[in-house]
């Protein structure tokens, strides 16, 4: 028996990253599982086309990582290789890629070729995560840059690919997702809205990516999460609430032109449309790329459901949870530089907090109504 | 119940603020305290943390009597006599570890098993008491040598030379620390002497009020205390349940739950009307004002998952640890493994590199665990540190900045206001030692 010196605190508390990133793992399965059964080929495909392509970077990223300096003197592979991978490898690179891949897969379009699959995951982790230098290093999420860069260059080859035993839609070629339609214009959103079926909407049958849309499985993701904690709470909630603050605005802002629009049903309708829940419950929570203290992380979802809206109802690309997740990831960096950054809520922040919500709502409401981008 | 089995959970959770520390106080809390552990050989240390120099007053075959005056501490700004805790021979110095976790010089006493006392104890008539005021206290306690028993060893003599007023007196029985059970036993042994000594207290700032901080979780304490308490009537004193988080103790924390009043960062307490002090300061008063006695006796834990008794003890001041643990807590359970030798509270306590320890006035516990190695993973920016530290510090941006030895934001960062509660490290899901990189911060922070 040898008696040790260490330094205060002598006891650890029974939490590690590898149970937080379980937790994701467990989390997901229910939408890759039902995400399975309505695509099995292209879930199975692009699933192991990105794990194989993420867990091989990840390896190679920690080989490079520690090669060994030139001492002179002549090492066989085996030194090297201990030398680099050993005590620096281990189950949280595993886990790691393994969940960035299957966030991945879930947010890539069924109707994507192959080679922009393996060209957005080369993409997401390289440059997405491992030329930071590696986990708990990032600023974006490497998912959405992997899903966003594909979707960039090769978004015009994307085919309309969808199991016609699952949906109902007649004609297969040329239905709108939720959020796209022909026109590009509020109006066909609407239109869109007016044909919606609600239920059809929560189970997923409808088009989209091949995991986003499923709002149940999504949910039970959410509910598991937050019961372990292993997503933070101050994102996920304002984020989403946030994000159904601004659709029922402009949802106002329908009925103040058409008279008709329902603006609660619409309400609904945008979160169960595209990867609002998605985004949020699974991409926006990842702590590496929030802020560190809670006032930033509410912040940081405000900013995140305001780039949403934004981009869902006045540009030309119909979803924006991927973009808006990327410009959050900007915002928390600089909501953690040391200057600001502080664990205590201020009248700052709230005054922050408050602006992030009455100004973005007040330019939707306006826009809407007298901008002139929605005709009755 | 259920609360508490929620909370627990929570704490055991990813993002979430820690507020409990496991704790295995169960292990001892209710084991009565082992007293009459009369040793051969006494240790008296020489020197301490805040006196680094001290003169000896006898030589070596002196026959010394218990309380006897056997040397002075000298520091900066104050002197500390120094006391033999048991009557026999010097025999000589040696060298032991003292509760800082450095090699220091120890008087050596040879027990004569008589206990013969000092002839300047003595006995004061409860009129004699009456007629103290707090400059005469103020002189039998600095003759006394009483400082801080909770482990801060500050002088309580400085702390009697305020002259704002005080409206409220608070004791701090918290002991917010996971397996330590030393105040708890004294607390309930000894009720009335802690009672005396606060109200010698009372006496002395001439204020009317004190209040007994103790864990709401405790209700043995709470019932002693409400019975005793009736034979004291009108004494102003009550017993005041504050909540069972850790890092309750700490004084701003258990001020702010006592009596709402919250301080502002490096503010003194007696600003405030407030002066707090540990329940074995008042038992150590009691003793000081009723009999003019210095802290020969007093109550430490030895526990721990590294041994198979563990048990509270009542000793005199000078035991030798490694005799205890050899006599009445049946050695180690698994001798192969490595240990970790902890002087106070598992969260902030010392660790000294060897059994050979010494207990001093202000050794609350020994704790000795299994040595665990933790493997640091990377930083995955979780927020526990900063969701759980007590003075709003952000933890693992100071790490970063240290990291990155970038001194001006060290400095924003404001390392110096942290307590070293422990929590940062505790609560990493990453296993990071994140208190060590503060302590480093806070030397850069100096510079």
């Amino acid at each position: 028996m040898a008696i040790f010196k260490q330094n205060a605190p002598h006891l650890r508390r029974n939490a590690s990253v590898t149970r937080m990133m379980v937790d994701v793992l467990v989390a997901l399965a229910p939408t890759l599982i039902f995400s399975f059964i309505i695509y099995p080929i292209k879930t199975l495909i692009f699933y192991l086309i990105s794990v194989v392509i993420m867990e091989a970077a990840e390896f190679i990223y920690v080989g490079l990582k520690g090669i060994m300096p030139n001492d002179g003197q002549k090492h066989s592979f085996k030194e090297r290789f201990n030398y680099a991978y050993k005590g620096k490898y281990n189950q949280n690179n595993i886990l790691t890629a393994a969940i960035t891949a299957i966030i991945y897969t879930l947010i890539m379009p069924a109707g994507a070729p192959i080679y922009a699959v393996i060209i957005g995951a080369l993409v997401g982790i390289v440059l997405g995560k491992l030329v930071f230098g590696g986990l708990g290093s990032n600023i974006f999420n490497p998912a959405a840059v992997g899903m966003l860069f594909a979707k960039v260059c090769f978004g015009s080859q994307y085919a309309k690919n969808v199991p016609t035993w699952y949906y109902t839609v007649a004609d297969v070629t040329t239905a709108p997702t939720a959020l796209s339609n022909s026109a590009g214009t509020l109006n066909g959103l609407i239109e869109n809205f007016n044909n919606a079926n609600f239920l059809d909407m929560f189970i997923g049958r409808m088009y989209g990516t091949l995991g986003e849309v499923y709002t149940v499985t999504i949910l039970v993701g959410a509910i598991y999460l937050l019961i372990r904690r292993s997503a933070d709470f101050r994102v996920m909630l304002p984020y989403l609430g946030a994000f159904a603050l601004f659709s029922l605005v402009a949802g106002l802002g329908f009925y103040a032109v058409d008279g008709t629009t329902n603006p609660g049903a619409f309400t609904l309708f945008s979160l169960l449309s595209g990867g609002v829940m998605f985004g949020g419950v699974f991409m926006l929570t990842d702590p590496v790329t929030s802020p560190i203290n809670s006032p930033s992380r509410i912040i940081y979802a405000l900013v995140a459901a305001v780039s949403t809206v934004f981009i869902r109802l006045f540009t030309a690309y119909p979803e924006g949870v991927g973009f808006s997740i990327l410009i959050a990831n900007m915002v928390a960096v600089v909501l953690d530089h040391y200057e600001w950054s502080s664990p205590r809520y201020t009248w700052k922040k709230f005054l922050t907090m408050g602006l992030l919500i009455i100004i973005p709502a007040a330019i939707i409401f306006l826009v809407i109504k007298f901008g002139g981008v929605y005709h009755a | 119940m259920v609360c508490n089995s929620l909370q627990k959970y929570y704490n055991e959770t990813m993002i979430a603020k820690t507020t409990h520390i496991n704790d295995t106080k169960n292990l001892v809390g209710s084991l009565p305290a082992v007293r009459y552990t009369e040793p051969q050989y006494l240790y008296i240390a020489m020197a301490n943390a805040r006196c680094p120099n001290a003169e000896l007053f006898i030589k070596e075959g002196d026959h010394v009597n218990s309380c006897q005056v056997i040397g002075m501490r000298h520091a900066a700004f104050f002197d500390q006599p120094i006391h033999a805790t048991c009557s026999g021979t010097f025999v000589g110095l040696e060298k032991h570890y003292h509760r800082n976790g450095k090699l220091t010089d120890f008087i050596k006493i040879e027990n004569d098993f008589k206990d013969t006392l000092d002839p300047s104890v003595k006995q004061r008539t409860p009129e004699e008491i009456a007629a103290l005021t707090k400059d005469d206290m103020t002189e039998i306690i600095k003759n006394c040598a009483l400082v801080g028993l909770g482990g801060s060893s500050f002088p309580t003599y400085i702390k009697f030379q305020t002259n704002k007023p005080i409206d409220i007196i608070l004791i701090n029985g918290i002991e917010c620390e996971p397996y330590i059970t030393a105040d708890h036993r004294l607390m309930l042994e000894f009720p009335r002497r802690v009672i005396d000594g606060i109200k010698y207290a009372m006496q002395a700032f001439k204020c009317n009020k004190a209040k007994i901080c103790i864990k709401s979780k405790y209700k043995d304490i709470k019932q002693v205390y409400e019975q005793v308490l009736k034979e004291y009537e009108n004494s102003g004193i009550e017993i005041c349940c504050v909540k069972n988080y850790y890092p309750q103790g700490w004084e701003v924390a258990m001020i702010k739950e006592a009596t709402g009043i919250q301080l502002k960062p490096g503010e003194l307490p007696s600003n405030r009307g407030i002066m707090n002090f540990n329940v074995s300061t008042m038992v150590g008063l009691y003793k000081a004002i009723k009999y003019n006695m210095p802290v020969i006796k007093r109550f430490i834990t030895i526990t721990g998952d590294g041994i198979k008794n563990p048990m509270n003890f009542r000793v005199r001041v000078g035991t030798s640890v490694r005799d205890l643990l050899s006599q009445y807590c049946g050695g180690y359970i698994n001798p192969d493994k490595d240990k970790v030798f902890i002087i106070g509270g598992p969260m902030m306590g010392n660790s000294v590199p060897s059994d050979d320890i010494i207990i001093t006035k202000t050794v609350t516990s020994i704790i000795i665990l299994d040595k665990e190695d933790y493997v640091e993973q990377p930083c995955v920016r979780c927020g526990s540190c900063v969701l759980s530290c007590p003075v709003h510090l952000e933890p693992v941006q100071i790490m970063n900045a240290v990291k990155s030895l970038d001194k001006e934001r060290i400095k924003m960062l404001n390392p110096l206001r942290c307590i070293e509660c422990g929590l940062c490290a505790y609560s990493c899901t990453s296993k990071i030692h994140v208190t060590d990189y503060i302590r480093r911060a806070k030397v850069f922070a100096k510079l």
